[in-house]
């Protein structure tokens, strides 16, 4: 049986140029976004959503909150977008380890 | 928001839409009674309209209350001479709401509110399964 997303990735793989030293991060020539500016503006965007959530359960303590369900939304965003943040903050530990456990 | 939460945030613009429709329903069955003297306009019914927002063929941006129309002014017309409010002929103005109506519309919005808050949990449940992605258990 052949699975054929398998075989796509053994294409993409193919397809990859070959490796060519390290790049530093101040490297001009590197194109996408760099991986700490990505985790910052996610950290900003997680840190906004739990702000929002903030001023609306402070809202439904002193009565003012019109909208019940938008302070159960704003406190569903909140916790996933910190799910997430802690799951690619896992990733990049478990990146980490595996790299220093190399064999040299 | 960001449109990490396209599905969330639309339920939420349909929760708010379908909280306002109850919000009418409940005006015009507390109102359901008001009696007014001939002379006045009969308290009028209150109709919640929607319409989408965001340009068409885009998805994920939801629902918004565009408007409130008023239904009918005259009411109608209810002999009852005791009533202070009835004039020579001893006729007063009662809004024209049909209480029946006005259920039916209740549990139309009852259970629309309910659906949006299902496209919330399934959305919720969907976001949560894609962050196990990878994960040894």
């Amino acid at each position: 049986m052949s699975i054929p997303a398998i075989g796509g990735i053994g294409a993409a793989l193919t397809s990859t140029p070959p490796l060519t030293g390290p790049v530093g991060p101040s490297d001009a020539t590197t194109t996408g976004t760099d991986f700490g500016k990505l985790l910052g503006h996610g950290l900003q965007s997680v840190q906004d959503a739990q702000t929002h959530t903030d001023q609306l359960a402070v809202q439904a303590a002193t009565g003012d909150l019109t909208d019940v369900h938008d302070y159960m939304i704003a406190s569903t965003q909140s916790t996933l977008m910190t799910e997430l943040t802690v799951a690619v903050r896992n990733k990049a530990v478990e990146a980490f380890n595996d790299i220093m456990r190399m064999p040299l | 928001m960001s449109d990490m939460f396209g599905a969330i945030n639309s339920a939420g613009s349909g929760l708010t839409v379908y909280r306002q429709w109850l919000d009418a329903i409940s005006d015009n069955i507390a109102n359901i009674n008001t009696a007014r003297p001939t002379s006045e306009a009969a308290f009028q019914q209150r109709w919640v309209e929607a319409a989408p927002t965001g340009q068409p063929g885009e998805a994920g941006s939801g629902v918004a209350v565009s408007g409130i129309s008023l239904g009918d002014p005259q009411g109608r017309l209810v002999y009852d001479p005791q009533n202070p409010l009835a004039d020579k002929n001893g006729y007063v103005r009662m809004p024209d709401i049909d209480l029946g109506e006005q259920m039916v519309q209740m549990i139309m919005a009852q259970r629309a509110y309910q659906a949006n808050l299902a496209v919330i949990d399934r959305a919720r449940d969907a976001y949560q399964q894609a962050l196990q992605i990878g994960r040894q258990s």
